[in-house]
Parts: C-alpha cells; sequence; structure tokens
C-alpha cells in the first residue's frame, strides 16, 4: 500500500513539474509505462525481488525511466542527477532505514542550502528548485522502503528456514556440536548433546570441547580433529565420552569440517551406542554361553544342513576325529564320518530330514566295538521350513555293556529260581530211586527185584531229561552271537523250562503256533524273554490249574507272539509301572523286580514292542512284536 | 488191628515204595495221586496217619491239611508232611497249619521209620513183629 502511495506521490510531483497532465509528452507516455510496469510487477510472487539479481535491475530500471522523464521535462540539473544516484546506491546497499532517512534529511538540506548559496531561489523558475528538495527526501524515502521492505521479507523467509533447520538440529536422534574453527569452541550444541552428556547447553557453550571426552580418549579426538583439519574430509569412529556425573558413553562419532560463509565450523555428530552396546554385548554373551553348552557336550553334536554339509561341530567331534574344525567344515557328514558315498541307512538325520520330526536310532560300528546312539533334531524357521539339523551322537558302547551285564545278571537269577525249581523236580525221581534201591536190596525174590530196578532207571531217565533241558537252556544262554532264531522253539524250550521249574501239572497248555517267520537275535536273550513271561504267568495261576495259551502270528513285518494266562490278573494301578526295574509285587526276596523290565529290554533291543493287556481275576496277556527277519535286511 | 495210613503223592514211584515199606511194617495202605482224591478217600474211610505230598495238581498239600485239620471229623488224624522243598519257611508254615513231622524229599527208610515212631510213638511193624 505504502509503495504505491509512494509511487503516485513521485508521479504527481513529476508531472506538476511540468504543468499539464493531458499533453501528450513522451515524458507523461514513460510514467505510464512506469505505472503499468508497477502494476504488473505486484503481481508476481514476493520471492522473485528477495533475489536481488532481479532486485538491481528492477531498481535500475525504475530510476533509469524516472530520470529520463525528468531530463525530458528539462527540469533537471546535473548537480540534482549526481544527489538522486548517490542516494539511490546508497539505499540499494544500506539495509538501515533509519540511517538512510538521517541521510536523505541531510542531502536534502545540503542542496537547499547549496541551491541558495547559487542564489536560485530567487530566480524565476525558483519554485521549480524548490520541490527539488522535498523530492529529493521522498525518493530516499521511497527507495529506503523497498530495500527494508525487500530485506524484511527476505529475513522471514530466512527465519522460516532457519527455524526449520533448528527443528532438525535439535531434534536430531543423534548429538551435534558444532565447534568454531579454528578457535575450537562449542558454537551451538543441540538437545541430544545436552541430554547424553547430563550438562546444559549454557554449560557446553562455556566448556572445552576435549573436557567431554573420556580421559583416556582425549587423545585420540585432538588426533582425529587435526587429520579432519589437515586432510579434510570426514572421519568415523567409536570414542567414549564422560557425563556430568563421571559415567562413560559409548558413542559413535563422526567429525567433518563444514565451512558457512566466511565461517568455518567443525561439526561433530555421535550417537550413544551404549543401549546398542548393552545389546551386543547380550548377543555376544549368550553366543558364548551356547558356544560353550555346544562344546562343553561330551557326546558329538553337530548340525547338518538338509543337504547333509556339516555346518558346525562341537569340540567332542573335533576330537574324537582326530581332524581340524575346517576340514570337516562343509564335508557331508556320510563321508566325514563314515567314509560312505551316501547317506547311511536308517540314519536318523535323514529320517529328520525327510520328516521335520526328531529320530533316533542305534548303530552298530562294525570295525571297533562301538555302539552309537544317533538322535536327530530340526531347526526351522518361522515358516516351517527345515534349516538344518542338530546330530547328537551318543557313545552307548558302555551302556550297552552294563545292560547286557544286567541282563546277564538277571539271567543268573533266574537260573537261581530254575535251579531250585530243577532240584526240586529231581528230588521227585531221586526219591524213587533212594527208595526203590532200598527196597530192592531187602527184597529176595527176582522178579520183584527186576520190577524195583526197573523203577530205578525210569527215575534215573527222567534225571537224565531234565539235565539234559537244563544243559541245552544254560547253552542258550550263554550263547552270545546273532542269529536267526525261530520263536516257536523257543516257546516250546521256555515252556519245558518253566514247567520244570514250577510244578503245576493242572495248567493246560494251549500252543497256537502259525508263524514259521524268524527273527534276528540272541537266542538266549529271546529265551530269557518267554521264559520270564510263561514263569509270570504260572505264578499268576499260582498252582490252582488254569489255561496257558502261547500264540505266534506272523503280521507284515512283525511276528506276534501272545503269553495269555487267565490267572490272577495285574491291578489297574500298577499296570503303567510293571515294566519298571525293581517293581514287583512279591515278597522280598522272591522276586527281583528285574524280571519284566529285563523282557522290555530286550524287546526293545530288537526293535520289538511288547504291549500289556490284564484283567484282575480274569487274566493277563503279553502280546510281543519282533521283527521279522529277511535275507536281504 | 493194623493202623491205616493214607499216602497222598502225585509222583507214582513214591507212592509205590512207601507202599512197600509201609506194607511191611505191618500198616493197612491206602494211595491218592492228588488232593481232590485225597480229600474224597479222607471222607470215606478212618485213617491213622496221613502222608501228603506239597506240590501236586487240583489240590496242593496245603489245602488238603487246612481242610482235614478243619474238619472235626479229621481233625485229629497226625500228618506226615512231604516236601521237595527244603526251605525253613515251608516247614514253619506246615507246623502252623497242624502238620506233625516233616519230610524232606529225597528220604531213607530210616527217615520213614522215626517218624512213624514219633507219629504212633511206637516202633513199627518189623520190630514188633
Amino acid at each position: 500500500m505504502l509503495r504505491w502511495t509512494a509511487i503516485i506521490v513521485t508521479s504527481y510531483l513529476i508531472l506538476f513539474s511540468k504543468g499539464r497532465v493531458t499533453d501528450l509528452h513522451l515524458s507523461n507516455i514513460l510514467i505510464f509505462i512506469y505505472l503499468l510496469s508497477n502494476v504488473l510487477l505486484s503481481f508476481f510472487p514476493k520471492r522473485w525481488f528477495s533475489n536481488l539479481k532481479l532486485f538491481y535491475p528492477l531498481v535500475l530500471f525504475d530510476t533509469g525511466v524516472v530520470s529520463f522523464g525528468m531530463y525530458l521535462s528539462e527540469k533537471m540539473t546535473t548537480d540534482f542527477y549526481l544527489v538522486f544516484f548517490l542516494i539511490i546506491i546508497f539505499a540499494s546497499i544500506s539495509r538501515n532505514f533509519k540511517l538512510l532517512m538521517v541521510i536523505g534529511g541531510i542531502t536534502a538540506l545540503l542542496y537547499g542550502v547549496l541551491l541558495y548559496s547559487w542564489g536560485l531561489f530567487t530566480k524565476e523558475e525558483s519554485s521549480s528548485y524548490t520541490l527539488r528538495i522535498p523530492f529529493i527526501f521522498i525518493m530516499t524515502a521511497f527507495y529506503g522502503y523497498i530495500v527494508q521492505t525487500l530485506t524484511k521479507e527476505k529475513r522471514q523467509e530466512l527465519t522460516i528456514s532457519e527455524d526449520k533447520y533448528r527443528g532438525l538440529f535439535e531434534n536430531a536422534n543423534d548429538g551435534i556440536i558444532l565447534l568454531r574453527n579454528p578457535e575450537l569452541r562449542i558454537a551451538d550444541v543441540n538437545r541430544e548433546v545436552e541430554k547424553a552428556t547430563q550438562y546444559t547447553e549454557a554449560e557446553l557453550l562455556q566448556k572445552d570441547v576435549f573436557a567431554l571426552f573420556a580421559p583416556e580418549e582425549v587423545e585420540k579426538a585432538r588426533d582425529y580433529l587435526k587429520e579432519v583439519a589437515e586432510k579434510g574430509g570426514g572421519r568415523t569412529d567409536h570414542l567414549s565420552l564422560m557425563k556430568k556425573d563421571g559415567g562413560s558413553l559409548e558413542v559413535d562419532f563422526s567429525i567433518k569440517r563444514i565451512d558457512l560463509g566466511d565461517e568455518s565450523f567443525y561439526q561433530l555428530i555421535f550417537r550413544d551406542l551404549t543401549e546398542q552396546r548393552k545389546l551386543e554385548k547380550k548377543i555376544r554373551e549368550s553366543k558364548r554361553n551356547l558356544e560353550a553348552i555346544f562344546d562343553g557336550i561330551r557326546d558329538q553334536v553337530s548340525i547338518q544342513a538338509p543337504d547333509y554339509r556339516i555346518l558346525r561341530v562341537n569340540r567332542a567331534v573335533v576330537e574324537n576325529y582326530q581332524i581340524t574344525f575346517e576340514k570337516l567344515i562343509n564335508r557331508k557328514c556320510y563321508e566325514a564320518y563314515f567314509r560312505r558315498s551316501e547317506p547311511c541307512e536308517r540314519c536318523p538325520v535323514s529320517v529328520c530330514i525327510e520328516t521335520k520330526q526328531p529320530a533316533s536310532s542305534i548303530m552298530k560300528l562294525s570295525g571297533d566295538h562301538t555302539t552309537l546312539q544317533i538322535f536327530s533334531y530340526p531347526i526351522v524357521d518361522e515358516k516351517g521350513k527345515l534349516l538344518s539339523v542338530i546330530e547328537y551322537v551318543k557313545d552307548v558302547t558302555q551302556e550297552q555293556r552294563l545292560q547286557e551285564q544286567l541282563i546277564q545278571s538277571e539271567k543268573l537269577a533266574g537260573i537261581g529260581v530254575l535251579a531250585s525249581g530243577v532240584a526240586h523236580e529231581i528230588n521227585n525221581p531221586l526219591s524213587g530211586i533212594i527208595g526203590m534201591a532200598e527196597i530192592a536190596l531187602e527184597e529176595e525174590d527176582p522178579s520183584k527185584k527186576k520190577s524195583y530196578l526197573t523203577d530205578i532207571l525210569e527215575c534215573g531217565q527222567r534225571i537224565n531229561e531234565i539235565v539234559k533241558g537244563l544243559r541245552s537252556y544254560s547253552r542258550a544262554a550263554k550263547k552270545e552271537e546273532f542269529g536267526q532264531v525261530d520263536l516257536n522253539g523257543v516257546l516250546e524250550e521256555s515252556l519245558k523250562m518253566v514247567q520244570l521249574a514250577i510244578k503245576a501239572r493242572s495248567v493246560e497248555v494251549i500252543k497256537e503256533f502259525q508263524a514259521s517267520e524268524r527273527i534276528q537275535a540272541n537266542l538266549g536273550e529271546i529265551q530269557q524273554v518267554f521264559t520270564n513271561l510263561i514263569t509270570n504267568a504260572f505264578q499268576a495261576m499260582d498252582g490252582k490249574g488254569g489255561k496257558l495259551v502261547l500264540s505266534t502270528r506272523a503280521l507284515e513285518d512283525f511276528v506276534e507272539v501272545k503269553v495269555s494266562d487267565n490267572g490272577m490278573g495285574i491291578p489297574q494301578k500298577y499296570l503303567n509301572q510293571i515294566f519298571d526295574a525293581f517293581f514287583t509285587t512279591k515278597n522280598p526276596g522272591e522276586g527281583t523286580g528285574l524280571g519284566l523290565n529285563i523282557v522290555y529290554r530286550i524287546v526293545n533291543k530288537y526293535q520289538g514292542t511288547i504291549d500289556v493287556d490284564s484283567k484282575e481275576r480274569m487274566g493277563t496277556t503279553f502280546t510281543i512284536k519282533f521283527p521279522i527277519w529277511r535275507a536281504e535286511t | 488191628m493194623s493202623r491205616k495210613i493214607l499216602i497222598v503223592d502225585d509222583e507214582e514211584v513214591i507212592r509205590k515204595f512207601l507202599k512197600i515199606h509201609l506194607t511191611k511194617l505191618g500198616y493197612e495202605v491206602q494211595e491218592a495221586a492228588d488232593g481232590e482224591q485225597a480229600i474224597e478217600q479222607l471222607g470215606k474211610d478212618d485213617f491213622d496217619l496221613l502222608i501228603c505230598d506239597v506240590l501236586m495238581p487240583k489240590k496242593d498239600g496245603w489245602q488238603v491239611i487246612r481242610e482235614v485239620k478243619s474238619n472235626p471229623k479229621t481233625k485229629d488224624i497226625p500228618v506226615i508232611l512231604l516236601t521237595a522243598k527244603n526251605e525253613d519257611s515251608d516247614m514253619f508254615k506246615g507246623y502252623d497249619l497242624g502238620v506233625n513231622y516233616y519230610m524232606t524229599k529225597p528220604f531213607t527208610k530210616a527217615q520213614l521209620i522215626y517218624g512213624l515212631k514219633l507219629m504212633f510213638g511206637e516202633t513199627p511193624g518189623e520190630i514188633r513183629a
């Protein structure tokens, strides 16, 4: 608005000096152009004028148009021009409006004095000279105003843009310190610096920047600054700062030199790494723990990729194979461990790769007498994709040996029971022999004597049978090596032995042998299984008479054997305990509590299964399944 | 009138030589091959002595003795227990049930005579004869 007032006043001043507005004089056209151009310009966005390149030509253009108009009106003299241009130039340079107005005033006054001293006021056209004095002042005000307005606008824009950057600066997540170069005084800090160092901004601006570093790092920081100063560019590193309370602060530090106009700064940006460090430390610790656990496991643990490549092994593996870690990694496990060209048969890792389920199996190494139990466990990602397989190899040789010893000692205990049974069984014919011999000795009649001796012979033969049976049983029990075992034969043999030991002749034995398939096992152990089961069956019937059913039949891959009695049965509450070691309902000294446990162990050893079905006072049936032996397996 | 003895044993040869011995000693002898037979005969006849095996089919020796001792008609008949098991627990069990004498198989004629002497308070047949 003011601008327009100034323009209109100026125009009228010029026109007034001429006299008539209606004259189609060139100066009037120029004034018109001047007005029009200014009207047009008022439609251009303001920010165009913030640019000095545009502003100065505009000022020059305006000045030129006005001056030319004045010249044409023949009212101007050279000295006026001089003063006029000086003011314009001064106004353009100066941004101080007040000073400009003072100068304008003084100039107008001086000019007035000058005109007076020249005696121009007394002349005819004195009114035209008199008018020049306020004109100078008004022109000064006008240009001063324009310059100031534009400067203000520019300053406002600068303020907005500075606020913007200040906001970014203050709210940055990283601490930013500006150092003046070269005196290295802190020029500015943002809020993050205050937060991180616990100093206030005022305190920081008074502080030596190096006092912010941990004492041992000051030299390092100094070197970095020097390096940046000398070589330019930036520099990034880990440093630790010292907080106001003396605590240390791990930071990621970067130093850069920036030049802003004539001023040069160092920009120090740091990021608090304390939390990150803590996390990293936790991760490192947990990694170390896991590694220690992994290596601490005395059994061999290795991790395989789904293509059997070894990804990791623990120390036990390295020690066991006496090979370096590097030689195992990335090799296929079957090559590295077993020198095979393809995965091992029944390898639980293969099962795991196929099914993504944990698996286990027992492997007997052919070379040494080592028995390994191998467990596999899948590692899957959140989508269920198999990443790797943990293979856990346990040397169970010793365990196996202990188990065999346990089986053996139970067998011995069993033989003890058997022996007492057999002793009893032998005592009957032995009684006969002794009794009949005494009678025979007293008998005179040869025919009677002969009949007595025949009885003695019969008794002797019976004893012979018993001893023979005992011998074959103990031979089988001693047999260590594997072989193909005919279960029907074993059942017969076991039954015979048990019948020797337990006199329960009123027990009706029904044999339903339908399977002729054999199984691969140690004969003695299988005999032990059935001797124990048949003994239990007889004991369950407690000599009161009953029915024992022994049956075999072939299923698809298994031979199924059932030992069934109609004895007292097993109380429901004991059913899940009967296979436990040392579980017995017999009186102390009568049972070891190992019988069924050994049965269970042996059946398990041959990948068989055992199930029990029992009803109190109705009887018990044990169902055992062994895998059928086939020539090709 | 000679004394009447019942021999109960499932072992034929034992019954046979016991019968020969006892007959020679002047006793009247009857035999039973199992517990059930024994009870049957005890019901039919009066006996002066019962010689009984333990392990027998159908009814074992313990059951026979229990029934004998619980029956007022037969409870006073003395019992000699025959057993192939040489175990103290069996012996005590026998005495608890009221068995008078206990013989472990194999036994000799002399042991038998000693037992008979204890039962009847007299030296058996031969010596008497």
